[in-house]
């Protein structure tokens, strides 16, 4: 049996009585726990409505939702527990943020949830850390850039370290580097166990980071599983205002009739790499509390990439020079696929994460990466 | 000596009440006839610059020219300026004022003291290139997100500007709207618009620009063609940009293969023709004239049909066997013809010029597709 940790059974919603046709119309789906979780569809698919009833905000007029196996319970402290778990950072931080300063903003929901002082003090300090904002705890929040608001909105759901975390678009409006450090961000969560979704427009984000899409059209669910079973059809995606990504389109042109495609571009070029093409290899090297970039040594001339808001911040005081400060697993393994060898100083936390995307670039069987 | 539309001269700017320059002596000029893209990190000063376009911000230091003159500041010379070029807002509810979406239309035009049949023909071409027609009568408070995202522009485009500047015109729109949105612009500026656009999505940015302009906190770090600054890695990295997609897909084949990387595929499409041998499929065009019938070809089992321009998307629309792409139709078409597949695409005459230039693109880059357009029996 599969482990849900949301779902939902046969759900419907209408915002009127007038609407033509209900906003959601018959959904069921499950999260999964602890997977990568991506919801697809146009504007006014109903992805932000199917958000609403998985935390609770909104009931449904029919259906259900359940959270770990339990229908929800409507009841204002249900909810309130339920809000402390399943947390929902809405696409404009400025629906979300209310507090006058950054740490009163992030105390906000912590107070809420009846914590101690002491415990509040130490979840504003790690959220900040995380979302790399600790340098801007007293702020007022009207002087923060969109950017930085984004961010503050994403720390105060951190702060609460829900089982679940509900993600409406977080990279719209943010420039290229601060959506890749976004994801980074969301990759470290899943690693320590939290089961995150996200609902995007960028097909090439989605189908390079979720394990389980489900797609909306016109309030119905449309697809359920994982992102090549879906996009490997272009007509399918086309007719849901969706597109094909870049790797899977490329591929299917150059290698039509492979069962495998590839998901990130060092993927795709493993799969395009001639036999017998001499890859290089990537060094990778846990970094923890105390690292310091001063003192690690690479190769002249060999390319350095970065991951982890630990190994961010260990670099940012200067020392080595960083190629790959972005989306740097699949550069490093990008920069093996075509010949050179190159070092990934990465959180501790995030080594089995960037050896799962090594074999997944030998699993092309052109060589070994790592 | 090259032809301007828009030049700045050693511009520097301050938002009120702050020392640090959000513009910090930038010089730039916009080419006439040239797709341009501004990029650059959030707080790049991307929108302070297209503000000093049509002169709602008056530079501290410098000067900015539009068509070889200095701007002027006074109230009528700014009119008329604004009648030549139009800004278009990333948020659409900061641009839109009129209770209906004819009504929203028609401000700007009846502003300028136009005759009331100018400004109705007008309204209509606004609508019909952005797709509103149907929606003339409607309430602005209960259009959608990409519905107010158009209508803005219809405002724009009702002033028929000699410069069109889009700020971050696909943001926050699914990728089919954002793909007919971009097709939009295409069409306008091979009509004759000078077509500026800021935007984060470096992928689209690459498909579409001759020139780009990058800034970063205020300055202006590179001027030029797209690849001499994506080739950069490090001005890419302190620029708060990535390379994108297909630029890095390319470098990285062309490596691993040993050949060159110039040509650089911009699309998908294009790079598919660089490194793929035939057999290529056949693409046959077919003509969509507004309100007449369509000579429409017996399409085999297999055949995928395309459509691109607004005509033929409404006559897709309307048929009973609906097109297999209803956006990103020359691409996806392509596409199928490179895979050795013959496709189908309608497409509106106003696009067919268009259109040829593509396939005669894809050629450029390696063996590339064939196509006929079909003519009326």
């Amino acid at each position: 049996m599969t482990d849900f940790v949301l779902e939902a059974r046969d759900v419907s919603y209408s915002y009127s009585q007038k609407q033509p046709r209900p906003s959601l119309d018959g959904v069921s789906l499950g999260i999964r726990r602890g997977a990568r979780t991506a919801i697809l569809g146009a504007n006014g698919a109903g992805k932000s409505t199917l958000f609403y009833h998985l935390n609770g905000v909104y009931r449904p007029k029919s259906g259900t939702v359940l959270y770990e196996g339990e229908p929800l319970d409507y009841g204002k402290p249900a909810l309130r527990t339920l809000r402390s778990e399943v947390c929902v950072v809405v696409q404009n931080p400025d629906e979300q943020i209310f507090s006058s300063t950054v740490e009163e903003d992030i105390a906000f929901g912590l107070l809420n949830a009846g914590m101690e002082r002491d415990e509040i003090e130490r979840r504003i300090v790690e959220s900040l850390f995380l979302v790399g904002m600790e340098g801007y705890r007293t702020r007022p929040s009207t002087q923060l850039s969109y950017g930085q608001r984004k961010r503050i909105a994403f720390a105060g759901a951190l702060a609460l370290r829900p089982k679940v975390l509900i993600l409406d678009e977080p990279t719209a409006g943010l420039d290229p580097q601060m959506s890749l450090e976004v994801i980074e961000m969301v990759d470290q969560l899943v690693e320590s166990g939290t089961s995150v979704v996200i609902s995007t427009h960028d097909v090439d984000l989605a189908y390079t980071w979720a394990e389980d899409i489900h797609v909306i059209r016109g309030g119905r669910l449309e697809y359920s599983g994982s992102p090549d079973g879906f996009f490997s059809d272009s007509a399918r995606a086309f007719s849901c205002g969706l597109k094909r990504p870049t790797p899977s389109v490329v591929d299917a042109s150059l290698r039509p009739g492979s069962a495998m495609r590839p998901r990130t571009n060092a993927q795709l070029l493993a799969s395009l790499a001639p036999e017998g093409a001499a890859f290089g290899k990537v060094t990778v090297v846990p970094v923890s509390d105390g690292f310091d970039a001063s003192a690690a040594s690479v190769p002249e001339g060999t390319p350095i990439g970065i991951c982890g808001s630990r190994t961010r911040r260990a670099f940012a005081s200067g020392g080595l020079r960083v190629d790959h400060a972005f989306n740097a697993v699949d550069g490093c393994m990008a920069d093996a696929v075509r010949g050179r060898d190159s070092v990934l100083f990465c959180d501790e936390e995030m080594v089995g994460f960037a050896r799962r995307a090594g074999r997944a670039v030998e699993a092309f069987g052109k060589g070994a990466v790592m | 000596m090259t032809d301007n539309i828009i030049e700045l001269r050693d511009v520097t700017y301050y938002y009120e009440g702050s020392k640090v320059p959000s513009l910090d002596n930038v010089s730039l000029g916009i080419r006439r006839g040239a797709r341009t893209v501004i990029l650059g990190a959030n707080g790049a000063g991307k929108s302070t610059l297209f503000y000093h376009f049509n002169g709602v911000a008056e530079p501290a230091k410098g000067t900015v020219l539009f068509d070889g003159q200095p701007i002027k500041y006074k109230r009528r010379k700014l009119r008329e300026l604004r009648s030549r070029i139009a800004v278009v807002l990333q948020n659409p509810d900061d641009q839109i004022f009129g209770q209906t979406v004819e009504a929203d239309i028609a401000y700007g035009p009846s502003n300028i003291d136009l005759p009331k049949e100018e400004v109705d023909a007008r309204v209509e071409e606004a609508l019909f290139l952005t797709g509103l027609t149907e929606l003339r009568d409607k309430n602005t408070l209960k259009l959608s997100y990409g519905q107010r995202k158009r209508l803005a522009l219809a405002g724009a485009l009702a002033m028929r500007p000699e410069v069109l500047v889009l700020d971050e015109p696909t943001a926050g729109l699914d990728p089919q709207m954002a793909q007919d949105f971009m097709e939009l612009a295409e069409r306008l500026h091979h009509d004759g618009t000078d077509v500026i656009i800021s935007t984060h999505d470096v992928d689209l940015a690459y498909t579409w620009a001759e020139d780009i302009h990058v800034l970063r906190e205020g300055t202006l770090v590179y001027s030029g063609d797209p690849d001499g600054f994506y080739g950069d890695d490090r001005c890419v990295l302190t620029s708060g940009v990535m390379q994108p997609s297909i630029f890095a897909i390319n470098r990285g084949y062309c490596a691993m293969r040993g050949i060159d990387e110039a040509p650089r595929p911009r699309t998908e499409a294009q790079f598919v023709s660089k490194v793929s041998e035939g057999p290529r499929g056949m693409l046959t065009i077919v003509p969509v004239d507004a309100g007449a019938a369509l000579q429409m070809p017996e399409i085999p089992d297999g055949v995928r049909v395309g459509v691109f321009g607004t005509d033929a998307k409404a006559l897709g629309r309307s048929m009973g066997r609906t097109p297999d792409f209803m956006f990103g139709g020359f691409d996806a078409c392509a596409t199928d013809c490179l895979r050795g597949h013959d496709s189908v695409l309608l497409c509106d005459r106003g696009c067919l010029e268009m259109v040829s230039g593509k396939v005669a693109l894809l050629g450029h880059f390696g063996p590339g597709i064939e196509s006929r357009v079909l003519r009326a029996p």
